[in-house]
This record gives structure tokens, sequence and C-alpha cells, in this order.
């Protein structure tokens, strides 16, 4: 129902635009096959079977300059995962107040990370998919506003960008599900970048409610446990569990090298909720590659932590057995993995790309390893 | 007859792998342009003239010029520069140059275009633009 209005109000931005602006047409699309190589496991939305829809998309992008140095945006973007319904995944106005200076409000990507904002367009980056223990965080978008400021100092270029507003859906965090709503999600993301070399840092804060369901393990118990405490009159406990206005924070760090053919790829993320069950996540990776004119190879090891030791909860000092089973419930929510994966890029087109990657996952929890193999074609026009 | 065909079809082919690439920019524009800044207003990173005029480039669609341009000037293939203005694209932070279609169409649109700068087979230059430098 929200999408309607931002829907509406881009159309008529288009159609009273129609007589002064020209509206650009462009897109990208990714076609994936892929699956697990394992039976019974199931990573990156893979099992046994091969899936040419899990990870496919298609999107489309109509901008209209509205001139006065005024834009509107809107990004169409049809999942597979989704059944290929087609979503506004971006929806924005944009006024620009000087070459360095622009801002833009409406529906956008939050800058979590290297590659948030062009995170569908397969075709900007060599793997199949970003790093998924580091792109992990489950939600994308927010409704707000963004200030963009570029400068150059010397050879270097300079890009600030400060973001405010919020997000409500439904999203899986760590092992749990829920309806979540994250307010004042407020944050700066800064990137210096000098012809062959970039790095960034970025950090965001929100008031985070997550309504946990009882669809997964670590829900129930999370859930019980919650109920429990509650119910045993042990507010404040419970209230340390349930995720319930929360203080969320987000950092990243991260750099990239481009040269002489050399492509290496680094970046840091922590994410934790305070007074929450959801333990503080970090995770990293690096990748390096090699550039053969059209070809190029690359390796990327992954790794995903939980900073939380297994006996954290101790906030009930007359009641040891009581603690104990609660850091047996937090535990159980846990999650600690690495990832390696081998692949490879050919822009058999100039306008496409063809790439084949390989991933081996590994759950330090529950000691299983799962391999996945897909295959892209990635295009823009 | 036969001998000055096969010295034109000579010169032709000499000049195919040869030639050279020439910026040009509306004979009115009197800013300053190197090599520096060719690039960063190819790449979207420069926007004005150092007048403070808006730049307007334009590219060649797929030219043999075109890809001389982006290897000499820009310093990268053109899947590279597809890649880096479909980041731009995608995320509201850029538009590339417009492309035309062949030399002639670049000189027409520098001279008719006062904030105009294009790149063309250094050969076909005439006295309508201004060459601001070869590559």
């Amino acid at each position: 129902m929200k999408k309607l209005p931002i829907a509406l109000a881009l159309c008529a931005a288009f159609v009273s635009a129609n007589t002064m602006a020209e509206v650009r047409i462009n897109g990208f699309a990714s076609i994936v096959g892929g699956k697990a190589l394992d039976d019974d496991a199931t990573l990156y939305g893979y099992d046994d079977d091969i899936s040419f829809k899990n990870e496919s998309m298609f999107a489309l992008q109509l901008s209209a300059d509205l001139q006065e140095k005024l834009s509107a945006t809107a990004q169409i973007v049809a999942r597979g995962s989704d059944d290929f319904d087609a979503e506004f995944e971006w929806a924005y106005l944009t006024y620009e107040f000087s070459d360095e200076l622009q801002v833009s409000a409406g529906k956008m990507r939050v800058p979590f990370y290297r590659y948030s904002d062009f995170l569908d367009v397969g075709y900007t980056y060599r793997w199949v998919r970003p790093p998924q223990s580091v792109y992990n965080l489950p939600f994308s978008t927010y409704e707000g506003l963004s200030l963009l400021h570029n400068t150059q100092l010397g050879d270097w270029d300079s890009t600030v960008q400060v973001i405010y507003g919020s997000f409500d859906g439904n999203i899986a965090v760590v092992s749990v599900n829920g309806d979540t709503e994250l307010n004042d999600i407020a944050g700066i993301n800064w990137t210096m970048s000098y012809d062959w070399f970039s790095a960034r840092a970025a950090y965001f804060v929100a008031d985070t409610t997550i309504d946990i369901e009882n669809d997964t393990d670590a829900g129930v118990a999370l859930n019980g446990l919650e109920q429990t405490l509650r119910a045993a009159g042990f507010v404040d406990q419970a209230d340390d569990i349930a995720v319930n206005e929360d203080d969320g924070s987000f950092f990243a760090v991260g750099f990239s090298i481009d040269y002489n053919d050399i492509l290496f790829d680094a970046e840091y993320t922590e994410f934790e909720v305070e007074n929450s069950a959801l333990a503080k996540q970090t995770q990293y990776y690096t990748s390096i590659g090699y550039r053969m004119d059209e070809w190029i190879v690359h390796l990327t090891y992954e790794n995903n932590d939980d900073k939380h030791d297994s006996n954290r909860y101790n906030a009930l000092p007359a009641v040891p057995a009581l603690n104990a089973g609660i850091n047996q419930v937090l535990e159980g929510v846990k999650a600690k993995s690495n990832v390696y994966t081998i692949g490879t890029r050919y822009d058999f087109h100039p306008s496409a790309a063809l790439k084949v990657d390989f991933s081996r996952f590994k759950d330090d929890i529950s000691d299983t390893e799962t391999d996945v193999v897909a295959v892209a074609v990635d295009l823009v026009f | 007859m036969k001998k000055l065909l096969i010295a034109t079809a000579l010169t032709l082919c000499s000049h195919a792998v040869l030639a050279d690439v020439a910026v040009i920019v509306n004979p009115a524009n009197s800013s300053a342009i190197d090599e520096g800044m060719i690039k960063k207003i190819y790449l979207g990173k420069a926007k004005s003239f150092d007048d403070g005029t808006k730049v307007n480039p334009v590219n060649q669609d797929g030219t043999s010029v075109s890809d001389e341009f982006n290897d000499k000037v820009v310093g990268k293939s053109s899947s590279q520069l597809n890649a880096y203005w479909s980041k731009l694209v995608f995320t509201g932070k850029g538009t590339p140059p417009e492309k035309l279609a062949n030399d002639q169409a670049v000189i027409d649109f520098v001279a008719g275009n006062a904030d105009g700068i294009g790149y063309i087979d250094a050969a076909k230059v005439t006295d309508k633009v201004k060459v601001v430098g070869t590559f």
C-alpha cells in the first residue's frame, strides 16, 4: 500500500516533466543458475536442485531531469526470489545545490557496504554475489534523506554521504525472523579515492525493534525465555532479551585496490543491538583478483564471528542455574562461519559478463560444510 | 592509376593503425584543459570548465576512435568504463556523456555548443573546432 503513493508521485513527476525533460531509461539484469552440491543443505537460497530463479533479477531505471537542478529517479526491480514481482527499490528526487553538493529524498539504499549502492548491479563487481558473510544485513533500503558531498583534495576524491530516515518490514536477523522497525536511522559514509586506491568508513545507528517470530528454533527459544523471565517478575532481564527500541549500531571500514590488473578488496563490519539477545556480530572478507584483458580470476575468504562468550549472561547472580539456562539459549542463536569462494568473470561483450563462482561455506557451530556453484550472466543496458 | 590506388590503400591502412585522437572544444572556449582535466571530465569528476561553465561532453558510440580515446586518455577498457558508469547511473550520482555516431557528428556538436567537448580522429579536425590535446 505504501508503494502506491510513491509510484503515483513519481508518475506525476514524470508526466509533468514530459514537455520539458527527457526521461532516460537504463536497466540491468542478472540471470543466475546455481545449486548446492550437498544433499539436505541450503545456501544462498540453493538446494541440491538447479535453480535459475533464486538469484536472477531484472531491473529498469527511469530518470528525468526536471531542469533547475531537480531530477526524479525510480528503480523497479523484479527478483526471481520474489517470483519476479516488480517492486520500487529506489524512488527519489534529487536537488543539486552545486557540482559538489546534492540532496536526495525518497526511498534509497542504506550505504552499509562498499558495494551497497549497486548491490543489484552484478555487472559492476567480479563475484556472482558480494561476500555474503559481510553483506548480510537483511534490509537494504530506507525512506528518508541523503546528503551527498563530493570534493577533490589534490589527486584524491572525497565523497561524504549523510543519511537520515526509517525502515519497517519483515526481515531475518542472525538466526531469527521478525517484523522490524528501525527509527531514526542516521549515519555517515565517507569514501576517499585516488586513481587505483579507495578507502571508506561508515557508521550508522538506529532505534531498533524486532518482533521475533516463532518460525525458527532460535525464535521459539528466545520468545519462550523472554516470557518465562517476564512471568517470573524479571522484567529488566526480559527486556535485555527482547529487541524493543534498543540502540542498534553498525560500523564498517574497507579498502579496494585496482593496480596493474591486480584487484584487492577487504571490508570489516560490526553489527550490534544493545540490551538485546542479538549478540555482537563481526565479519570481514578479503578478496584478491587478477585481470587478464577480458578475464578476471578471483579468490575470496569471508569470516563471520560472534563476539559474545558462552557465559556472557550473568544478570541473575542469585540464580546461577537460570543464568546457565539463558546462556544455553543465547548460545543457540549464535552464528559463526567462514566461506572460501573461487571464481572467474569473462567480459564477453561490452555490456555483459559471464561469471562462475564456487563457494564452500563452513558453519563452525554445527561443523558442517556446504558447497554452492553458480553461473551468472550480468548485463547493463 | 593502379599505383595511386595502392598508395591510397597503404595510406588508409597505416592511418588506421596510427590514428591519433584529437580532443576538441568550441573555438570560443578559452579554458585551460589538460589531459588530467579531460580524464576527469570523461569520468564525471569534473563538471565545469575553469570559468564556471557547465561542461557538456560527448562520446562516440563504439567507434575505433572511442576505443583509442578510452585506452589512451581515460585508461580503461570499454567494459571497465561501462562498469564504472553503471555504478554512478544506478545510484543517481552521475550520467555518462551522450554517445554520438561518428567524428562528423562530434564536430557538429562541438561547433554548435560553446560548452561542448569531444574527441575525433586527429586527421578529421576542421577550423570549426579548437584542438586542446592530441593523444
